[in-house]
């Protein structure tokens, strides 16, 4: 049972990676997609942290969870800040800083 | 005293030159030509010294290089060569500057004038007195710089610059050579000076002779690199006295003299300087012949008997050259003054076609010429007579150079002849002059027949004066009668036939000969005989060939090569073009990476992190 929690686990985490890069028209997905990768780490620790039975894990996946609250709550400020001034969240428009 | 010699003349040089607009013209014509006159005196008495009293003398001044492997001295060396040399550019140089008082009147830069003339003459004593040959190099350098700028001392005149600038550049490829030699002279030998170095009987050194008269070639203006010395007549009259008669031009032959006992070990050496010698004077006799420049005419002659000097000195006999150089001067520069004194008096006008008939309105300086070419003919009893005999005895003791005796009595036969072609076409024939500077014509002033006169005396008593001194060692060969006859009848017929010439076609003869004729309309336009005149006329076409073949291909290998090629092309683009050109794509392509869109940073973060986590450190 072990490894088919590991996998969705990672497949989880691939796909919220998968989202980021693929993804090319939406801010609020790429937030969301993060999320998931963050949710995907959670339950890689927790899976590990009752495979192994040691605790750290279950603390850990609590900090990452308030992390993650934190985060989507910066992100989403930031992006409403964002639609503002640009009024649009397409990330193609996100391409000033060009080197 | 011997260290005063040097001295007096730098001190006047630099008084002139410094404080010239302090003392004034008068006075820096007075001040340089009474210290020349004191230097005069005093080798005078180093002449009684060390020659009559044959006591040497050697002073160590101080010491100049001091290293582990070469110690030079700046040190004097006064012997039999020294004192005569010394004698020789002292006299002709302190006549030069008094015969320039009168010369360059009115000139506005005198002074300036005067202080090269005593610097020419100071380092021309550095370069006879030097103990060794580093020393003997700057007095070598010096002189050349100093032609340089009494060449071109009219410097706002475009030919005199070029001129000079030939002089320098020309001298240089012979003053390279010097350097080498000393070089070699150095590596093999560890010692510079004159007195070491010929007391341990120098062997193998056939290259350090060849290049020592490399230096020579350059300097005393032998065949192939002579080019120089016709166009150093730019110059004022002065100058080209003082260059060709007494000291530069003879620095090269003074080098040989000096350097005899190498030359000595080298067969080859002495073969080589005996034929160079021997074509110099022939071919510049023959070039001379058709010269129409009064000074050019006198340029070639000068050139035809350094080749004499040259040429007897491959054959060991150094002191009838030096000989030969100190009678030479003497009439050389007679003839110089006196051709100065001619140009002056026909409103600086230097072609021989456009004179004539001055013999009656300048007697005196017409004396002068003819005293002059007929102790340049060598005719008997007067100072040529004494040295180029005995010259061209002495080769033909040589039988087994027959060669250069035979081409130098046919130089006797050309110098005769445009001798008297020279005073032919200036003073006897008819006037081709206009009437307003025939008119004009007039005797020089009083500090100008004063010097002609002492060098008339020069050139009638020297020879017969010092030839004990100098060439008592010499044994006269044993020949005939008739062979000893030779060059004098030589020279005689040549005189005799330029006269019966010239005489002839200025009464209709030969009229095709008459120069005033010269041009399309000539008779002879286009025929052989023009053929020949004109390759004689420009100096067989050396200057032609010299031009085309090697200054015109440097200049162009310059440009095309080493600038464009080279310096602007290759070095450039692999240098600081192409670098720069390299890291500007390199850093533009890097910085490419960073498009602004942010699924691509997500993905090269993805890339790289994937890249770290499986060990593939970059």
């Amino acid at each position: 049972m072990y490894y088919e929690y590991l996998t969705v686990g990672i497949i989880l985490f691939i796909l919220g990676i998968l989202g980021i890069v693929l993804n090319r028209s939406n801010l609020i997905i790429m937030l969301m997609s993060i999320e998931l990768m963050l949710l995907a780490i959670s339950v890689l620790f927790l899976i590990n942290s009752m495979a192994i039975d040691n605790l750290m894990g279950q603390v850990f996946t609590i900090m990452i969870l308030t992390v993650a609250a934190a985060e989507s709550a910066i992100g989403l400020a930031i992006l409403v800040a964002y639609y503002r001034i640009r009024g649009t969240i397409a990330i193609r428009s996100l391409n000033l800083l060009r080197g | 005293m011997y260290v005063l010699v040097l001295f007096v003349p730098l001190l006047s040089a630099i008084v002139s030159g410094l404080f010239g607009r302090k003392i004034g013209t008068r006075g820096s014509g007075i001040l340089t030509s009474s210290c020349i006159v004191i230097s005069t005196i005093i080798s005078g008495c180093i002449f009684y010294e060390t020659t009559i009293n044959s006591s040497i003398t050697y002073i160590k001044l101080w010491r100049w290089f001091d290293s582990e492997l070469l110690t030079t001295y700046f040190g004097l060396q006064f012997d039999s060569l020294t004192a005569t040399m010394l004698i020789v550019i002292t006299g002709v140089s302190a006549l030069v500057h008094i015969y320039s008082t009168g010369y360059m009147a009115g000139d506005p830069h005198i002074p300036r004038f005067m202080s090269y003339l005593s610097l020419f003459t100071f380092l021309m004593i550095v370069l006879v007195t030097s103990d060794n040959f580093v020393q003997l190099f700057i007095g070598w350098e010096g002189v050349g710089l100093c032609s340089y700028l009494l060449i071109n001392f009219w410097l706002t005149r475009i030919k005199a610059n070029k001129a000079a600038i030939k002089a320098m550049l020309v001298n240089r490829v012979g003053d390279l050579g010097l350097v080498l030699a000393m070089l070699m002279i150095l590596k093999q030998f560890g010692a510079l000076e004159f007195s070491t170095l010929y007391s341990i009987a120098p062997s193998g050194v056939e290259v350090i002779c060849l290049l020592l008269f490399l230096g020579a070639v350059g300097k005393s203006a032998q065949l192939g690199l002579h080019t120089w010395l016709p166009d150093a007549m730019e110059g004022p009259t002065p100058v080209s006295a003082l260059i060709h008669a007494a000291t530069m031009v003879t620095a090269g032959v003074f080098l040989i003299i000096r350097s005899g006992p190498l030359f000595e070990n080298s067969p080859l050496a002495l073969t080589v300087v005996t034929i160079v010698g021997a074509l110099t004077a022939f071919f510049a006799a023959t070039v001379g012949v058709v010269q129409n420049d009064l000074k050019k005419v006198i340029a070639y002659s000068t050139c035809s008997q350094l080749g004499y000097m040259i040429m007897i000195c491959g054959v060991s006999n150094y002191s009838t050259s030096l000989f030969h150089l100190m009678n030479h001067a003497f009439f050389k520069a007679l003839l110089f003054l006196s051709a100065g004194s001619v140009i002056h008096a026909v409103s600086d006008e230097q072609d021989m076609r456009k004179m004539g008939g001055l013999i009656k309105s300048i007697p005196l300086t017409y004396t002068m010429i003819l005293i002059g070419s007929l102790s340049l003919m060598g005719f008997p009893y007067l100072t040529g007579f004494y040295s180029k005999d005995l010259i061209l005895e002495l080769m033909y003791d040589k039988y087994y150079i027959a060669f250069a005796y035979w081409l130098g009595s046919f130089s006797a036969l050309l110098t005769a002849f445009y001798s008297i072609r020279l005073i032919y076409l200036t003073f006897v024939t008819n006037t081709n002059s206009k009437k307003e500077a025939l008119f004009a014509v007039h005797e020089s002033k009083g500090n100008i027949t004063f010097t002609l006169l002492l060098l008339a005396f020069g050139s009638i008593f020297v020879g017969y004066l010092a030839k004990e001194i100098t060439i008592s060692n010499i044994i006269p060969p044993v020949i005939s009668n008739s062979t000893k006859g030779i060059p004098l009848l030589f020279s005689m017929f040549g005189a005799i036939s330029a006269f019966i010439i010239y005489s002839m076609s200025s009464a209709g003869f030969f009229y095709f000969w008459s120069s005033s004729r010269a041009g399309p309309n000539h008779p002879l336009y286009g025929s052989p005989i023009h053929g020949v005149y004109t390759f004689l006329n420009s100096a067989w076409q050396f200057n032609y060939i010299i031009n085309h073949y090697i200054v015109s291909n440097i200049f162009k290998f310059g440009h095309l090569i080493t600038y464009r090629i080279i310096d602007r092309g290759l070095l450039e683009v692999i240098g600081p073009r192409g670098v720069s050109r390299i890291l500007i794509n390199i850093t533009q392509n890097v910085s490419n990476l960073q498009s602004g869109l942010v699924f691509n940073y997500v993905l090269i973060m993805l890339v790289f992190t994937t890249l770290f986590i499986s060990g593939l450190y970059l």
